[in-house]
């Protein structure tokens, strides 16, 4: 666990105050995420792609399974880019591609990997160890999977609009690494 | 409110067809060529909020309970129909115990007051789509299989056979073989372990079972599958299990009988003259029926078992099997549909004045109304 | 709000023997009687789609099986699908006058389906213009229909025809002269009738051919990979009978099923009992006999902890809905069915001997008896009469006694402009304050003692029961007398106290 945080955001990102970062993490370019949102790097670093929207009390957090002990490396969480992580979601996957939603109220638990376009449905409890397969759907109350035609559309209007109301009324932390 | 929208709409007559099922309930109305909807056997108890199966009721006036739910969503839910003063078409199986027939007839007469009720035996107007009067008639259901020949339009029903070889017993065969290789196989629900069998599990081949069946198979079993549970567990499903699930209804109990004996005695049973004939012409309905690979190995199975002493008289070269136009889940129900929108409701129905007078329905083990008007 | 989620702790005896809490219960104000949806005569009132809020009438519905046309369902969810737009590039790219057109497809927002899965083309219109299928077998079907039709109707006819072979009393023409229809025919000059016998008959469809062949294993199960997600669920298969596909690419879009509206009769006087508006909108009711409005509702306020053997006290809330004073008696509760009236009725009835029914009136015709064709018809127009059903013993374990207090009580009409008149309660009502505790405008607060039985375990549930006898002003107005007729209507009330916390 280590005591100081690390954050790098890159250019274009909004990023707010507000926001709960712990640990090494790294934050691509226009990434937006909401206040109260908690990215907690435990085991390791984070590293997060670009076009990221991580909205309210969504908590990505990483951490080790408790049966795998200290071990000499440690493992770095890679998220994607154009990731929606609703309101409210827990992800604690260990792997996590492009183009994925995680719905709201979702919990995604540790022993998952989560490839491109997967769509986690709202309410959703995944806590076997498997590895999701590109563009599925998990839904309903009992976790059924269906598999869809291609990823999700990428939500650049939201995005937007996000990125021009945010910044009236919350406080940011600044980009600290330019794009070379 | 019905009465005042018009002769028009009044003289359509939409009788509802009914087959209830032990696992699922087939409605919809006359003159159509499918039921509506096919919905599970079951209601919500009042008393204890438990979802439960008609089927399981402790006495009479459980059952009577169960069906005034049962009927009430079968019409406001599903046919969209007051029952009230309204013909009603049930079709159910031969064998149906008399309790629960009675009961279902006082609870659409007293309760429901329908106008009209026919009962018709599910063996005999499966036939109706197929347009012929002759054939052996082999209804796989949930809790058994049931084979009755039907001879120039009537049920020959002195030659009946009937074995609990049926869904129910895949499923608890399917339960015991994941026991195996899975834990907490107990608390699934029966509509899991359903779903588990018609996704995952096939009739195999005789030739593959025969190696099965042997100490030290040498063939190499099709792939495991696994099946997500609520995205907390998978299941493991192996291969073997996938293909052997299916086995009980060609194994021989204690009393030297399987799917394929069932057949062949009834056929024994019938006149020598028609055998043949009942032979070339076999109905399998029933919705374990459609299981992938049954009806090909209940053929090859057939020709096995026609091989041995016992049908050694009967001259029986080869079967053939009618196709009906429609899934075999609801081949019955097809059937009552078509037989519902003839005259024959109004002519052979049980109306309410009767059935208050006599107060029971007329039933074929009933000696009342076997005797013959000289 | 208690009434949805808590549960049924107070609950009263219809007339059915079912007891129910008060929130299920109906009250007919022309036969004076509770009663429950079991005892009701349930209707089919008006047809509407959920989604579209659309009424149809019933006709109508009955063309479209009971779906809307607009509508539809998820196969794979089963949940609503919504319409979304896609915008697609002009039909013609170089023509600058083009604009960019508007596609729509369909979207389930719960499992993300969309009609382009399994390869429907994107309408250009919002609603309407997606493919309907039709079942293979339909002409096959029909033909099969239409024979057996033909066998029935010539099997009735030739009954009939039977039927009628009595002897003519009356010498025809042809007897008396000689003369035959077909020759006098001939002699005017017009056609011959064919003899019915040689009509063309439409071609009788051929009766089905069974095969050797049945449909084979797949070669595909024994050796490839079972991907789940591709085959369907039993759910996916049921709720299309026709097709039942085995595979998700065929799971087509279904249209939405109706729902309908109910309204609810009473079985001994036909007057109903509950009518819902039309407009599929409406929560309200036209006719809204409830029985929480026309009978005092009694809810538990506390009860101290039970002692087998021992008296314990018992608060018990009363509230007159009505606009009209009433009076409160208490009696004892009896568990048989101990009404006269009705074992009067049964030795009358003679034709009916059975556990369940009780009487049968004249059928009403609405229309005259005069010849219909087929006796469907008959029965179908003129409205038969309920039959009423002999109640049930009523089957709760009543394992405590309260003692009956002899006073009674009043308790002042609903007056809705209370809650803001602050001038404070001005009724005046002498109390017997033994059994009155608290009172405010049409509620009061009464105690009682309840004894559970000596023989009951600790934690047995313990239940109790009284009759309520109140004064009920029927506002509804005969030709015989035009004032409220006031009369005294007893209900049986039975209350779930608990369990029993310890013995004497």
């Amino acid at each position: 666990m280590t005591s100081r945080n690390t954050i790098k955001i890159h250019h274009g990102s909004i990023v707010c105050e507000e926001s709960k970062l712990r640990g090494d993490i790294t934050i691509g370019s226009n990434c937006i995420i909401h206040p109260s949102a908690a990215i907690i790097a435990e085991a390791g670093p984070i590293i997060i792609g670009d076009c990221c929207l991580i909205e309210e009390q969504a908590k990505i957090i990483h951490r080790l399974p408790f049966d795998q002990s200290d071990k000499e490396n440690t493992p770095v969480l890679i998220i994607g880019s154009h990731n929606v992580f609703e309101v409210d979601c827990t992800v604690e996957a260990c792997k996590i591609g492009d183009n994925n939603i995680f719905e709201s109220k979702c919990y995604v638990g540790n022993k998952l990997t989560i490839t491109n376009g997967c769509i986690i449905g709202a309410g959703c409890r995944l806590t076997e160890e498997q590895t999701l397969k590109d563009n599925t759907i998990v839904y309903g109350r009992s976790c059924q999977m269906r598999e869809g035609l291609d990823r999700p559309v990428p939500q650049t209007l939201q995005m937007d609009t996000l990125s021009k109301m945010l910044p009236n009324y919350h406080h940011l932390r600044k980009p600290n690494k330019k794009n070379q | 409110m019905p009465l005042y929208e018009g002769i028009g709409a009044i003289t359509d007559k939409l009788v509802v067809v009914i087959d209830i099922g032990a696992a699922y309930t087939k409605l919809g109305f006359s003159g159509e060529f499918s039921p509506r909807c096919i919905i599970r056997s079951e209601v919500k108890c009042k008393d204890t909020g438990r979802v439960r199966n008609i089927r399981d009721y402790e006495n009479a006036q459980d059952l009577y309970d169960l069906l005034v739910d049962f009927v009430h969503m079968l019409y406001f839910k599903y046919a969209l129909l007051s029952p009230k003063d309204r013909p009603v078409v049930i079709i159910e199986s031969l064998l149906c115990p008399t309790i629960f027939r009675e009961t279902l007839a006082k609870v659409l007469f007293c309760h429901y007051e329908v106008s009209m009720m026919l009962v018709l035996p599910s063996h005999l107007v499966c036939l109706a789509p197929l347009a012929v009067d002759t054939a052996l008639v082999l209804d796989v259901g949930y809790t058994e299989a049931i084979a009755i020949p039907v001879c120039h339009g009537l049920p020959v029903i002195h030659a009946w056979q009937a074995l609990p070889i049926a869904s129910q017993a895949v499923h608890g065969n399917l339960k015991t073989l994941l026991t195996a290789c899975n834990t907490g196989i107990n608390s699934i629900s029966e509509w899991t372990i359903e779903d588990i069998k018609v996704r995952c599990c096939f009739v195999t081949t005789q030739k593959r079972a025969q190696e099965f069946s042997k100490a030290t198979p040498e063939i190499t079993t099709c792939l495991e599958v696994k099946y997500p549970l609520e995205g907390s567990r998978t299941l493991t499903i192996p291969g073997k299990v996938r293909e052997t699930v299916y086995e009980i209804f060609f194994e021989e109990d204690n009393d030297h009988q399987c799917m394929s004996t069932m057949i062949l005695d009834a056929i024994l049973k019938v006149n020598v003259d028609l055998r043949i004939k009942l032979s070339e012409n076999i109905v399998i309905m029933g919705g374990t029926a459609m299981t992938p690979g049954f009806k090909n190995r209940l053929k090859d199975e057939l020709y096995k078992q026609l091989k041995s002493d016992r049908y050694s008289k009967l001259k029986i070269t080869k079967f053939k099997f009618h196709s009906p136009p429609s899934k075999d889940n609801y081949t019955a129900w097809l059937g009552g549909a078509i037989y519902g929108c003839t005259e024959l409701l109004s002519m052979k129905g049980l109306s309410r004045e009767n059935y208050l007078k006599e107060n029971r329905l007329p039933d074929w083990a009933n000696m009342k109304d076997n005797l013959r008007t000289l | 709000m208690s009434y949805i989620i808590g549960s049924d702790v107070v609950r009263y005896a219809c007339t059915c023997g079912i007891l129910k809490p008060i929130s299920k219960l109906y009250f007919c104000r022309h036969c004076l009687e509770v009663r429950c949806g079991f005892c009701v005569c349930h209707e089919v009132d008006s047809h509407f789609c959920g989604k579209c809020a659309e009424n149809l009438p019933s006709s109508e519905a009955r063309l479209k099986k009971n779906r809307c046309g607009n509508c539809y369902d998820c196969p794979s969810c089963h949940q609503q699908l919504t319409t979304r737009a896609a915008t697609v590039g002009p039909k013609n790219p170089e023509d600058p006058k083009a604009t960019p057109r508007k596609v729509f497809y369909l979207l389930c927002l719960l499992c993300r389906w969309s009609s382009r899965d399994v390869g429907i083309p994107d309408q250009s219109a919002v609603s309407g213009g997606w493919p309907e299928r039709e079942n293979i077998h339909a002409n096959r079907l029909q033909e099969i229909q239409d024979m057996y039709k033909g066998i029935v109707l010539l099997d009735k006819q030739q009954k009939l025809e039977k039927d009628k072979k009595k002897q003519r009393r009356y010498m025809s023409f042809t007897d008396r002269t000689g003369i035959t229809a077909s020759m006098l025919r001939k002699r005017v000059g017009l056609p011959d009738i064919p003899h019915p016998l040689l009509k063309p008959k439409p071609k009788e469809p051929e009766p089905a051919v069974a095969k050797e062949d049945v449909e084979e294993l797949p070669e595909e199960l024994l050796t490839k990979p079972v991907n789940l997600c591709e085959v369907t669920t039993m759910e996916q298969r049921l709720v299309q009978p026709e097709w039942q596909p085995i595979t998700v690419e065929k799971l087509f879009p279904i249209h939405k099923q109706l729902s309908v509206k109910r309204s609810q009769r009473c079985r001994s006087c036909e007057h109903n009992v509950s009518k819902p508006e039309y407009n599929p909108n409406s929560i309200k009711f036209k006719i809204q006999l409830f029985a929480c409005f026309h009978i005092p509702e009694v809810r538990i306020v506390t009860v101290e902890p039970l002692r087998a053997g021992k008296t314990c006290e018992l608060l018990l809330k009363f509230s007159n809905p009505t606009q009209h004073q009433t009076v409160i008696t208490f009696l004892p509760v009896t568990l048989e069915m101990e009404e006269t009236k009705i074992s009067e009725q049964v030795t009358e009835d003679k034709s009916v001997v059975d556990d369940y029914l009780l009487e049968k009136k004249q059928p009403l015709s609405l229309t005259g008896t005069g010849s219909q064709p087929s006796s469907l018809l008959h029965a179908s127009l003129s409205r038969q009469p309920s039959i009423t059903v002999k109640p049930r013993p009523i089957a709760v374990p009543v394992v405590a006694d309260i003692t009956i207090p002899t006073s009674t009580f009043i308790l002042p009409p609903r007056d809705d402009a209370a809650e803001y008149d602050d001038s404070g309660d001005t009724h005046n009502i002498q109390d017997d304050s033994k059994l009155v505790i608290w009172r405010k405008s049409n509620k009061a607060v009464v105690k009682l003692q309840v004894t559970p039985k000596e023989d009951l375990k600790i934690g047995d549930e313990v239940v109790a029961g009284f009759t309520m006898q109140h004064i009920y002003v029927n506002t509804i107005t005969t030709v015989d007398n035009k004032e409220p007729q006031k009369c005294e209507h007893k209900v049986k009330v039975f209350v779930t106290l608990g369990n029993l916390v310890g013995s004497e």
